[in-house]
């Protein structure tokens, strides 16, 4: 009877541990991982110190912010008397507080508008790096924005050995037109394009160039633009037809992109660096081929087929050949999966997959595939890759609201980016992208 | 019988067809610089706005980010809907904004007339067929016209998917009017994937509603 008792106090302990991390509220198909599994206390804990201008504040308020969105750390929220005004932080007083890594930001006398950014071990007592940046004018501005983020990314980069993401771009539809927002929710802005409806933007991994499909009066061909020059053209060979979900090769050579007409959709690859080339990728007869998504070394494009009738997942190598299933499914029951992304470190390709007839976000592991669902509240879908493969963005319309969310893959935590209300079909930019390049 | 569709033109070429002409294609001009001004300047308010304030009150402050972002997505739609819709633009009347077809009004309704489909599905309904046979007669009966085919979707599948599902719809259409004697040049097809319901609701009748093609003249007549 005790023992009994004790059981159920177990396992009336143990479901919940189970569920902690878990945005599920659905059942989830058998034989698949739902959720994420997390243990706290692994991170280090960092306090960004107070500072004493309200330029500085403002710096420290999105530096913090970025620090604490890296997932990395866990934010302390040091008192006003911890303030660096010059020398060493106290460290007596910050390791009293539990700090493990403080981050101080330091005005230069010497060259106003000029900042050193410090990171000191605190248990040490030691100064780990230090860099000057240069704070642009007006808190508010994006080149402002910018340069802090780019500080916190270096920051991330001392503490953990790889760089941040906060200097990064996420392009997104909403309207029918593109969009441009931080990674941080801050920074909404138009991205002039071509066409109405714009659909489906894909970045080139060096940031410069983007590819949309545009609705034009001549039908709806695969649009590259320059985002430094502006420039746009078509793709040459997708003047007629549908033409969608292009997607670039890392090293740029390749543009991968779906085409339909009235055989069906297939997809081909254009050769950018000879400006020529059409190849066609797959065959099919009144069934559907698109979605292609690269792996980072280009040797293999994971894609959606309805082959077997619904849309389901496969790879093959990037000449086409070697098609086969990339995530199992159960012919006539397994839900709708759409919208494969390869993770940048290419260990991983992220997808969503209707269950129960709602579409939610996955992450299969290329080497063991392995499933896990990340998300079960609500519409969750077309997710995309950070480039620290660890964050993906994806629409979700949890709330009530259909917005863009960001989810870290370790600890689970999600957040929505407030202003992307009705936003969809999201995009992470590489790490440089024009936007960061800009004055 | 001319098909200006590529694919259709060279299939077998394209298995590694080489396409070396520049892109030439027009594409329709970016939004005027006063409706990108007045968007960036809306955003750019929105964002200076935000960032001004504190960081506490940047956590308190998701019902105002919220009402901020609302207000541009709405400014976004209405733009959006004064913009007028640029693909396969039929060639209009200027004075009313029809196409100057010839067509009875009968015969506007009966070219007019929708098509629907199962969930997921792009076969042709008894119901359908018929529907195309007094299209194709009426394509008989005025060989001057030409139309245009849209495919459509319901809300609840993929967004890129439904682009080709709607494709896969207008191109039955078509292969049933060009297997009952029309020329294939005639028809343009196109896919708006779940773009453009005609029904916002959700539930069956407005998912059924939305899976259609749609048939509009595109020029010609008599």
């Amino acid at each position: 009877m005790r023992r009994a008792a004790l059981l159920t106090a177990a396992l009336a302990l143990a479901v919940p541990l189970a569920l902690l991390a878990q945005d599920s509220t659905g059942a989830p198909p058998s034989g698949v991982r739902v959720g994420i599994t997390y243990t706290p206390g692994t991170r280090a804990s960092l306090a960004v110190l107070p500072v004493v201008s309200s330029v500085l504040d403002s710096a420290r308020t999105i530096l913090a912010r970025d620090l604490d969105e890296s997932d990395q750390f866990d934010l302390l929220q040091p008192p006003a008397t911890v303030a660096l005004r010059s020398g060493s932080p106290n460290y007596a007083a910050l390791s009293a507080l539990g700090t493990d890594l403080a981050v101080a930001i330091v005005p230069d006398s010497a060259v106003p508008s000029t900042v050193a950014v410090e990171l000191h071990d605190v248990p040490r007592g030691v100064l780990r790096s230090r860099t000057r940046v240069a704070l642009p004018r007006g808190t508010g501005t994006e080149a402002f924005r910018e340069a802090v983020h780019r500080v916190a990314d270096e920051i991330v980069q001392w503490a953990t050995g790889s760089r941040g993401i906060a200097a990064t771009t996420l392009l997104f539809v909403s309207g029918g037109h593109l969009w441009r927002v931080d990674p941080d929710g801050a920074g909404l802005l138009p991205v002039p394009s071509a066409g109405l409806p714009a659909l489906s933007p894909a970045w080139s991994s060096d940031g410069r160039t983007i590819a949309y499909t545009a609705y034009v009066r001549s039908g709806q061909p695969i649009v590259l633009q320059d985002l430094a020059t502006g420039h746009r053209e078509a793709l040459a060979g997708t003047e007629y037809g549908l033409n969608i979900t292009p997607a670039f090769s890392r090293d740029g050579r390749y543009l991968a992109f779906a085409h339909g007409d009235e055989n069906g959709t297939d997809l081909y690859r254009y050769d950018l660096a000879r400006h020529c080339c059409l190849t066609r990728l797959t065959t099919g007869t009144y069934y559907d081929n698109l979605s292609p998504a690269w792996s980072p070394d280009g040797q293999r494009i994971a894609f959606i087929s309805t082959r077997a009738g619904s849309p389901q997942l496969y790879v093959m190598s990037a000449d086409g050949t070697g098609q086969e299933v990339l995530a199992s499914f159960d012919f006539g029951r397994t839900g709708q999966t759409n919208a494969p992304e390869w993770s940048p470190d290419g260990q991983a390709v992220t997808f969503h997959r209707e269950v129960a007839g709602t579409p939610q976000v996955f992450v299969e592991d290329v080497a063991s595939k392995t499933l896990r669902q990340i998300t079960g509240e609500g519409r969750n879908e077309d997710p995309t890759w950070a480039p620290d493969s660890r964050h993906l963005a994806f629409v979700s319309s949890r709330g009530g609201i259909s917005r863009l969310w960001v989810v870290d893959l370790v600890t689970g935590r999600m957040r929505a980016l407030a202003a992307t209300v009705g936003g969809r079909l999201p995009a992470w930019s590489p790490r440089r992208t024009f936007f960061s390049e800009a004055p | 019988m001319t098909i200006r569709r590529w694919s259709v033109v060279a299939p077998a070429a394209l298995l590694v067809a080489v396409s070396c002409r520049a892109p030439v294609p027009a594409i329709a001009p970016a939004p005027t610089a006063a409706e990108s001004q007045a968007a960036a300047d809306s955003a750019a308010a929105a964002s200076l706005r935000r960032d001004s304030l504190g960081a506490a009150a940047r956590r308190d402050s998701l019902a105002a980010a919220q009402a901020d972002s609302l207000r541009l997505a709405a400014q976004t739609e209405a733009r959006a809907e004064s913009v007028q819709f640029q693909v396969g633009r039929p060639t209009t009347d200027t004075a009313t904004g029809a196409v100057a077809t010839g067509l009875s009004a009968a015969e506007t309704a009966l070219l007019g007339d929708r098509i629907h489909f199962a969930f997921d599905r792009s076969a042709l309904s008894a119901e359908d067929q018929a529907k195309l046979d007094r299209k194709a007669q009426l394509l008989a009966a005025h060989p001057g016209l030409r139309i245009r085919i849209a495919g459509n979707c319901d809300a609840r599948g993929s967004e890129e998917y439904n682009l080709a599902l709607g494709e896969r719809r207008a191109a039955a259409a078509l292969r049933y009017l060009v297997a009952h004697g029309v020329a294939a040049s005639r028809v343009d097809i196109l896919s708006y994937g779940k773009e453009r319901p005609i029904d916002r609701g959700h539930g069956e009748a407005a998912w059924a509603a939305n899976r259609r093609d749609d048939f509009a003249a595109a020029g010609g007549g008599r």
